[in-house]
């Protein structure tokens, strides 16, 4: 009788076990906003998903390199990006597989690779983020470029420009302003005493206690920021300029994956109107970009004056900067600081 | 049939055993020390070698106050009995399962929000405060089993000699060197450690390593820079472990083996370890705590609408219990990996003091090949061990894709402690009890069971403990290395930090230290019921 009992409970494990289909996503998006969406797929498919998150940029060596390193035998089926950079690295080394999903149907195709290696939906914008309390609303900031002057002197704050949404927002600079104008704001911010902080949420932290005054970030450390009651106002810069920069949410389908339909049908889930609705709802505030999916709250794309970026390009553009002038401005800066 | 005297006499299977550790500790980071010998890498650059120098005198200030402060300390805990000193010493154990960047993120807070600040919690100053917290627990740790592997007639002795003030000396004498090895591993760990000096904006060799893996994506690149650390820690760590290896452990008499009783100290002793706990623990995690209770949505704000009927509606309390449901979530993982790293970490550190025996060249060796593996990056053991892991067929995925496969890379990186701990242990055992084994036709495995095994224990568990600990606080291995689905709470909070509440965030943190507080207790308790 018990041997039975027994011979049932291992056949109903092994059944269990292969009941459930799984798809393995790994994210550089913030793991509060990325979690409650795989949850939700989860839920309404039965699929398992198993959400590998990736930490703040410069706290860790990174997913990126895990996906690197994984390349010939993947781990992971789908890469949810945070930002276009990082899955144009994955495309330029051979890890992206092409997929146009049914779902991205009415996306602008100007968020997506054009060969389809990555598909923008969901997208956050780069912001002047200044302290109340050091800075009336009428001085607020307008521009980026503000960090460079003598009133904000050793008071600007910007996160590391080799790492993250930073980096992609140094090399929209050099492709919109061109090399001479970007390169003599960089070493403007250097003269002017800007504090060069290891990551965004860093900004954020420091501009909220008033070690900072102004700071650039992206939207949702602002609202993040802004919903605990720090201090703190946001600004979309350069509206009667070069533009706010977009970055847009990117879905990679890793090649070789080892569950391919399962990660398609989670990028399909990715690119779905509800799920840039929900985005939105959620405290990130993630703008839609599909036209049209309105939320309370959130600025729609439409308000804003976007940077004209070509996201294809920027990959390789921020490749050569991260070993050309950003990696010795960097030093040059760093240097200054340890003196 | 091997006579038990063939673990006191010296042999070739000694070489060979040091030579196959070592080359086991070293398997992960083959790869890329295999990438940084290839040609054809970018140049280092002023700024790396700035930066070197810059952490080298980071790591030294912070092993040489560790030592200042922990030696004295972790002597005294041994010899004398005091209120509050098992919760004392388990509370200043706990900056160790830290990742420095929560620490240094607590002591940048004070600095901006407490009016009069002290300058030295900001830059470099800052930087080495926040690493000899970490170290001086760790010095603290390793003196006091030291000194208490004294014997009771060695402490009478003293006593009758000179008083309290001799035995103190003797024992921190009879501690200095183990003493010294700890600081120069816990030196060696902020060489690679990115943490505080991001926060505190000090450019320390660690960023420009995560800079080179995690921004260009040059493991190259990264691999020559972790070769010239290696080479630096390496002329550092020689001198050192040639003159350790020499004077680790004396043997200890056959009959000195009684413990000595502690003497009764008072308040004096508890006021010394309380200060290194406030500073070490207390003032850092209420930098942590600033931005939750000073805020206008704050902890204080949330208190006063809390009543009866709405507490489960409060965010606040919202945000608390889905801190609770992580901390369920990635408990066992969390133990798990600890754990294993240090089950790993003592069997191959204490394997390699085993084959060392007593030759002062083969313990000079070990430590020196142990010192210098230590001296790597996380990212590089972990990235060679998820290389090797994809070139290898599926069917090794169990042992090279799995949890188990975590806990081994975290062992291999951190074996050195064991080594230490291992070393001494070995070298204080009398060699007269295996010559009376041998006389009286002992077996070798009833003397490794009886003699042996109670002889090494104490050390064994102390290198479990320490390697557990800073297992835990290693969240870049476990990134690179945990299986999907696997993650850690230490992880769980870095990747939760960037823009998570500042509640969950703190919630998370302090249940990760409160957790462990309470573990560790029972854990000390149990030991120190045992007969």
């Amino acid at each position: 009788m018990m041997t039975r009992l027994l011979l049932a409970c291992v056949v109903i494990g092994i059944i269990g076990c292969d009941a459930a289909e799984t798809v393995v996503v790994y994210t550089s998006v913030d793991e509060v906003f990325a979690r409650p969406v795989a949850e939700r797929f989860q839920d309404e498919t039965g699929t398992t998903v198993h959400l590998v998150p990736d930490t703040e940029e410069a706290k860790s060596t990174g997913l990126l390199n895990r996906l690197i390193a994984e390349r010939e035998r993947p781990v992971a089926d789908v890469f949810w990006s945070g930002d276009p950079v990082r899955a144009a690295v994955l495309k330029s080394r051979g890890i992206s597989a092409p997929y146009r999903s049914p779902l991205a149907q009415g996306l602008p195709a100007e968020y997506s690779d054009p060969d389809g290696h990555w598909t923008g939906f969901s997208a956050r914008a780069r912001v002047l983020v200044y302290n109340t309390t050091l800075i009336p609303a009428e001085q607020a900031p307008r521009s980026v470029l503000e960090l460079t002057d003598e009133r904000v002197r050793g008071r600007g704050c910007l996160a590391n420009p080799l790492f993250g949404t930073t980096s992609m927002h140094a090399a929209a600079l050099f492709t919109t302003l061109g090399d001479e104008r970007a390169k003599s704001f960089f070493d403007g911010f250097r003269r002017n005493g800007g504090r060069l902080v290891s990551s965004n949420g860093e900004v954020r932290r420091q501009v909220a206690n008033g070690t900072c005054a102004i700071g650039v970030t992206d939207t949702d450390d602002a609202a993040v920021a802004r919903r605990e009651g720090a201090p703190l106002a946001v600004v979309y810069p350069d509206a009667d300029g070069m533009g706010t920069l977009v970055i847009p949410n990117c879905a990679v389908l890793i090649a070789g994956a080892p569950h391919p339909e399962a990660a398609r049908r989670f990028i399909d889930y990715l690119l779905a109107p509800e799920t840039e609705e929900q985005l939105a709802r959620s405290e990130a505030a993630q703008m839609p970009v599909r036209p049209g999916i309105v939320v309370p709250g959130v600025t729609p794309i439409s308000d804003l004056r976007p940077m004209p970026v070509d996201y294809a390009v920027l990959g390789k553009r921020l490749e050569e900067l991260s070993n050309g002038f950003l990696a010795t401005w960097v030093e040059s800066v760093r240097t200054e600081q340890r003196q | 049939m091997t006579s038990v005297l063939s673990l006191e006499a010296s042999g070739r299977w000694r070489v060979g055993t040091v030579l196959v550790v070592a080359f086991l500790a070293s398997m992960p980071i083959v790869p890329l020390l295999g990438r940084s010998l290839e040609p054809g890498a970018p140049a280092l650059g002023p700024v790396f070698w700035g930066s070197l120098w810059t952490s080298a005198g980071v790591a030294a200030g912070a092993a040489t106050i560790g030592v200042l402060v922990g030696l004295p300390l972790g002597v005294f805990a041994a010899l004398h009995e005091f209120p509050g000193r098992k919760a004392l010493l388990v509370t200043a154990a706990l900056p160790l399962l830290v990742p420095s960047f929560l620490w240094a993120i607590g002591w940048s807070e004070l600095a901006a929000r407490v009016p009069g600040a002290p300058a030295m919690l900001r830059g470099t100053s800052g930087c080495v405060l926040v690493f000899a917290t970490m170290v001086a627990p760790l010095v603290l740790l390793v003196s006091f089993a030291a000194s208490t592997s004294l014997s009771r007639s060695q402490v009478d002795g003293a006593r009758l000699a000179g008083g309290e003030t001799r035995v103190l000396r003797l024992a921190s004498r009879h501690a200095i060197v183990p003493a010294l090895l700890a600081a120069a591993l816990g030196g060696i760990v902020t060489l690679a450690d990115a943490g505080a000096g991001e926060i505190l904006g000090v450019p320390m060799v660690a960023t420009e390593l995560l800079t080179s893996f995690a921004a260009r994506y040059d493991v190259q690149l990264a691999a020559r820079q972790c070769l010239v650390l290696t080479g630096l820690v390496l002329l550092a760590a020689a001198p050192v472990a040639w003159v350790a290896g020499r004077r680790l452990a004396d043997a200890a008499l056959a009959r000195q083996t009684a413990p000595f009783p502690r003497q009764l100290a008072g308040m004096g002793a508890t006021a010394s370890l309380a200060l290194l706990v406030l500073i070490s623990v207390l003032l850092p995690l209420a930098g942590l705590l600033l931005p939750v209770v000073s805020g206008p949505w704050s902890l204080a704000a949330e208190a006063v609408e809390l009543t009866r009927d709405n507490w489960r509606r409060n965010h606040f309390t919202l945000l608390v219990m889905g801190a609770f449901g992580t901390v369920a979530r990635t408990a066992a993982n969390t133990l798990v990996y600890a754990a294993g790293a240090g089950l790993v970490a003592t069997l191959l550190g204490f394997g390699l003091a085993c084959a060392a025996g007593r030759s002062g060249t083969l313990r000079t060796i070990a430590l020196v090949v142990a010192l210098a593996l230590f001296a790597w990056p996380p990212a590089a053991g972990a990235l060679g061990a998820a290389t090797m892991a994809t070139a290898s067929p599926a069917w090794l995925d169990p042992i090279l894709r799995s949890r188990f496969t975590v806990c081994a890379i975290l062992g291999l990186r951190l074996f050195a402690v064991g080594t230490v701990l291992g070393l001494r242990a070995w070298g204080t055992m009398a060699p007269s009890w295996a010559y009376a084994a041998a006389v009286h036709g002992v077996p070798p495995r009833r003397y490794l069971w009886r003699v042996v095994w109670p002889s090494l224990r104490p050390s064994a568990a102390l290198s479990m403990l320490v390697v557990s600990l800073l297992a835990s606080a290693d969240v870049g291995t476990v990134l690179l290395l945990h299986p999907p689905g696997a993650d850690s709470l230490p992880l769980t909070i870095f990747t939760v930090m960037a823009n998570a509440p500042t509640t969950t965030v703190v919630s998370l943190c302090l249940l990760y230290l409160f957790g462990a507080f309470a573990l560790l207790l029972v854990l000390v308790h149990l030991a120190a019921r045992r007969p």
